[in-house]
């Protein structure tokens, strides 16, 4: 049996959803596998919270080696992996992580600008993780239709923001999800967009007793990634193994999200809080006022040769093929 | 080697380089990559290293923080905040034995409250409260002690640029940090107070002094104007903070900007003072965040060379107890506060212990304020001690030497590690505040 | 054959140091600066219900300018931490001892700041070509590469600001940063 040493890095601590289930699930299933064939038998190094690279520095710490596995967030990336958007700029699709886990994968394992832009940063792509159901919007005030966001401030962090676009007088304040049970408690802002699950966890009933199930939608953040001078040296039967436990890693985490998500609205209703279905027609609304992202998205990766336009329709198509009608058809409005 | 023997054998190489006269920063960096050369056998990989931590750990948005909080202090110091605060102060207690002394610590408590740093208490105090105390023929040592002592409030009560540093270590909010550190610093400002009762009481020829009959009561206009500004800015910066108006570094920009409005209203403010007050800004934001920067370059290599999960291990085999750690902890913040200023021991030691502190369930938000207490006692204590230095420094007389001041601030040092163990006994001093 | 090279080196050193004064100098108004941009959105967001979006960006962009910008002058002015009680005590029985071990301190110094230029160069090159951004599309971005030419400027240029001091050593070293507040209250 031959060992094979394996340092794994996020900057997010040991306690997060996705790193926790890298430890508890990745680790032994490939471990378990290994040991069927006993030819190889990893050596993991588990590094996370900051002792080696912050959540920022995952993906550079990957490309440089100081990690062979690691779990990248995309969002930050926005420069170096701009196809990761994919969901970020559809809204109103599916709030299903399990769905948008695996669409976007398969987009990933279909078209090869994914991984390209992944080999770029001389890393290799396993699979895609989602860690959130879905963003809705918490406001301190009852809240039923978007005229209720009009000259509102709302809080949020990096693309949806741009949700707002389009709404009168709506201004989006940027804020770190830890802070904004004080920017609602204050006043600072009226509302603020985030999921189920960190919404109960910051205790946001107390402050924003509100919730518009508005079904913004499920959104990528999280990528499992080797280096690849590490993956060039190892052997096949371990490669096959990771890429296996990587996709199977995907649909636990994404399931794992949603139960958890279904487990936090009802802690939010518990709290005191009052969920209110969002009218269908106000979603439209919403959506038809939205500057079209995607094709925004579509356009910029066209213009560098990248199959922009036929990604963002093939995704689109694998969702409505899983059984989610898209509220505006984004792909719709594409010129090519 | 051992993640174990490389992380002892890197501690000993700094404690060595610096100790030689080697620039701290320089030194972390220097062994970490000569570290992960001998571990690694790999160049690429330490130049790699170097590259990661150079560029992320300067990026921090709450990092803005330590240039502001310098810049207020600087500025309302300019303003002569700390010196009104003190007027007042002594006006009230000028019938106690010992009392200007009191009045000193009580005047640092309230300045500290608006400042980042205790250099700036230190040198504040020096030059309003040690000639007074010597006019009043107490004794030297007694006088700077009494202001060495009190400069580490300015440190622990918040805004504190340590505060802020170790909420970086440890990932912690410094939101949080800042108003964990209230009840400790008061707490320690009633312990020397306390203190200075006492000595008073017992060994009132060492504290010396007469009491001034001559002195006049304060009107309460003359009050209110030299106490009206600083709780302005007290108000709006801490406040701003612990109601979440304000994130830590929107606090700093605002504290900055009405110190500098109150700087101009007491016509404190020219072009030049304006621009030396920046420019001392930014050397010593420069300073503090290179050493950050160098000390996550040491840090990333104790993490690359799995130190964190061998401590955690460790902790699980020796079944090492809680006592044991904080008192090998404190021991350790003792050592190197001999000769190392207190960012570089939070630096150096915070890294080290993080692992075998978080999994026993402990607040780290709590661990941050034993660790900034327990480091800021080598402030006061010989052969580097920063605000002894710039006491000896502000004062220019001849007849108090160095010497003289890390006498004169032994007892309060002594204070701090009483107060230090309470805080580790009873972590709801720290914590009361943030539930 | 000495003197040439004498010469050479003080020219060197006064450029130098006026290259470091210079960039301190810009350092200082980005401080300033700092104060203003953090104010004006404070008051944008609070009372005109308009966030500046970049302030998070502009933040994190300018305090990389202020500690790589001022980091020479620091250098320069023999501010970095360190601890000299040593050397200073070695330097009244041992003055030569002490001013050898001083002379491979900064040597010593200047090798790791070269270290720190050698690493980020690349970075500079391969971010200068990708045109590589941070910060959110349509919300705010800023381009890395003048943080990362910045850092390696001022890695560059500490490198030869610790060099001069390995071939022309200060006669004088403070312990601590005496000239600090030296106007107020007096
Ligand atoms: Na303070
Ligand atoms: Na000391």
């Amino acid at each position: 049996t031959e060992t094979i040493k394996a340092v794994v890095i996020d900057g997010y601590p040991a306690r997060a959803l996705w790193v926790k289930e890298f430890t508890n699930f990745f680790i032994p299933e490939v471990d378990k596998r290994l040991a069927e064939t006993g030819n190889y038998e990893m050596d993991w190094q588990e590094s996370y919270g900051g002792s080696i690279v912050k959540p920022k520095g995952v993906l550079e710490g990957i490309k440089l080696g100081l990690g062979d596995i690691g779990i990248v967030t995309t969002i930050f990336h926005s420069s170096k992996l701009p196809t990761q958007a994919i969901s970020a700029v559809t809204p109103f699709i599916a709030p299903d992580s399990r769905a948008v886990a695996k669409a976007v994968d398969e987009i990933a394992k279909e078209y090869p600008t994914m991984q390209k832009e992944f080999e770029s940063q001389n890393q290799v792509y396993l699979a895609t993780g989602v860690v959130l159901d879905t963003y809705q919007v918490f406001s301190k005030e009852p809240i039923s239709s978007i005229s209720d966001l009009e000259g509102k401030k709302v809080a949020g962090a990096g693309m949806n923001l741009r949700y707002l676009e389009g709404i009168d007088g709506a201004a989006g304040v940027r804020g770190g999800l830890t802070d904004f049970y004080n920017m609602l408690q204050t006043g600072l802002v009226d509302k603020a967009m985030l999921w189920p699950e960190a919404a109960s966890t910051f205790k946001i009933a107390e402050v924003a007793p509100y919730m518009l199930k508005a079904d913004l939608g499920a959104v990528n953040s999280k990528t499992i990634t080797v280096n690849k001078d590490y993956w060039d040296k190892l052997p096949d039967e371990v490669k096959d193994v990771l890429q296996e436990v990587a996709v199977e890693y995907r649909d636990h985490v994404a399931g794992l999200a949603m139960d958890r998500a279904q487990a936090s609205r009802d802690k939010y209703v518990e709290a005191g809080g009052t969920i209110v279905e969002m009218d269908a027609a106000e979603r439209e609304a919403w959506a038809a006022a939205m500057p079209n992202l995607a094709v925004e998205w579509a356009a910029q990766l066209d213009s560098k040769g990248e199959p922009g336009s036929d990604m963002l329709k093939a995704y689109m198509t694998k969702l409505q093929d899983a059984g989610y009608s898209p509220t505006r058809d984004w792909s719709a409005e594409l010129s090519q | 080697m051992t993640p174990f023997e490389i992380g002892i054998l890197s501690v000993v190489a700094i404690v060595v380089l610096v100790y030689l006269g080697v620039y701290i920063p320089i030194a972390l960096g220097l062994v970490s990559f000569v570290s992960i050369l001998l571990m690694r056998d790999n160049f690429d990989l330490a130049v790699n290293l170097l590259k990661i931590a150079i560029g992320d750990s300067v990026m921090e948005y709450t990092f803005a923080t330590v240039p502001l909080f310098t810049f207020m202090g600087l500025i309302v110091s300019k303003a002569g905040l700390g010196s009104d605060i003190y007027t007042v102060m002594n006006s009230g207690f000028r019938k106690v034995k010992g009392g200007i002394g009191m009045a000193t610590v009580g005047a640092n408590a309230v300045f500290a409250a608006v400042t980042g740093s205790s250099i700036a208490s230190a040198s504040v105090f020096s030059k309003v409260s040690v000639p007074q105390m010597l006019a009043f023929d107490y004794n030297p040592r007694f006088a700077v002690g009494v202001v060495a002592g009190s400069s580490v409030l300015g440190m622990i009560i918040p805004p504190s640029a340590m505060l802020i540093i170790y909420s970086f270590v440890a990932e912690q909010s410094v939101g949080d940090m800042f108003l964990a550190g209230v009840i400790p610093g008061i707490l320690l400002a009633i312990a020397y107070v306390v203190a200075i009762f006492l000595m008073g009481r017992l060994t009132p020829s060492y504290v010396g002094g007469r009491s001034a009959d001559e002195m006049e009561w304060m009107s309460p206009m003359e009050i209110a104007d030299k106490t009206l500004p600083t709780l302005v800015l007290i108000v709006a910066v801490l406040g701003g903070i612990y109601t979440g108006w304000l994130t830590p570094v929107e606090a700093g920009a605002t504290g900055s900007l009405l110190g500098l409005i109150i700087a101009v209203f007491r016509k404190k403010l020219t072009l030049k003072t304006l621009w030396h007050a920046l420019l001392e800004t930014g050397h010593i934001t420069a300073s503090i965040l290179f050493l950050i920067t160098a000390a996550s370059i040491y840090s990333r290599m104790l993490g690359l060379a799995g130190l964190p999960n061998e401590l955690g291990d460790l902790l699980t085999d020796t079944r090492l107890t809680f006592f044991w750690i904080m008192f090998i902890y404190v021991l350790l913040m003792i050592f190197l506060g001999t000769i190392l200023d207190t960012a570089s021991i939070i630096l150096i030691v915070v890294p080290l212990f993080l692992p075998l502190v978080e999994p026993m369930g402990l607040s780290l938000v709590w661990f941050g304020i034993v660790t900034v207490v327990g480091a800021e006692i080598g402030l006061l204590t010989p052969p580097l001690g920063i605000s002894c230095f710039v006491i000896k420094a502000t004062l220019n007389d001849p007849r108090i030497s160095l010497k003289d001041v890390f006498i004169g601030a032994f007892p309060f040092a002594l204070v701090m590690l009483v107060v230090l163990i309470a805080l580790i006994r009873w972590p709801s001093l720290s914590l009361a505040i943030l539930n | 054959m000495l003197r040439p090279i004498l010469t050479g080196v003080r020219a060197l050193s006064r450029l130098a140091n006026g290259v470091a004064i210079g960039a301190n100098a810009v350092g200082t108004l980005i401080v300033l600066g700092l104060v203003l941009i953090v104010n004006y959105d404070v008051v944008a967001r609070g009372f005109f219900n308009a966030p500046f979006r970049g302030a998070y960006e502009v933040v994190q962009f300018s305090m990389v300018l202020i500690v790589f910008l001022q980091l020479p002058d620091v250098v320069r002015m023999n501010r970095l931490t360190r601890s000299d009680g040593f050397l200073t005590l070695l330097s009244t029985t041992r003055p030569r001892l002490a001013d050898t071990i001083r002379r491979t301190i900064n040597l010593v110094s200047a090798a790791f700041m070269a270290l720190v230029a050698y690493a980020i160069w690349p970075e500079f090159v391969e971010m200068y070509e990708t045109k590589d951004f941070f910060g959110v599309p349509g919300i705010f971005t800023a381009p890395w590469w003048p943080i990362k030419l910045a850092i390696y400027l001022s890695a560059f240029l500490c490198t030869i600001l610790f060099f001069i001091k390995v071939v022309r050593p200060d006669q004088k070293i403070e312990p601590v940063r005496l000239d600090e507040h030296a106007e107020e209250n007096s």
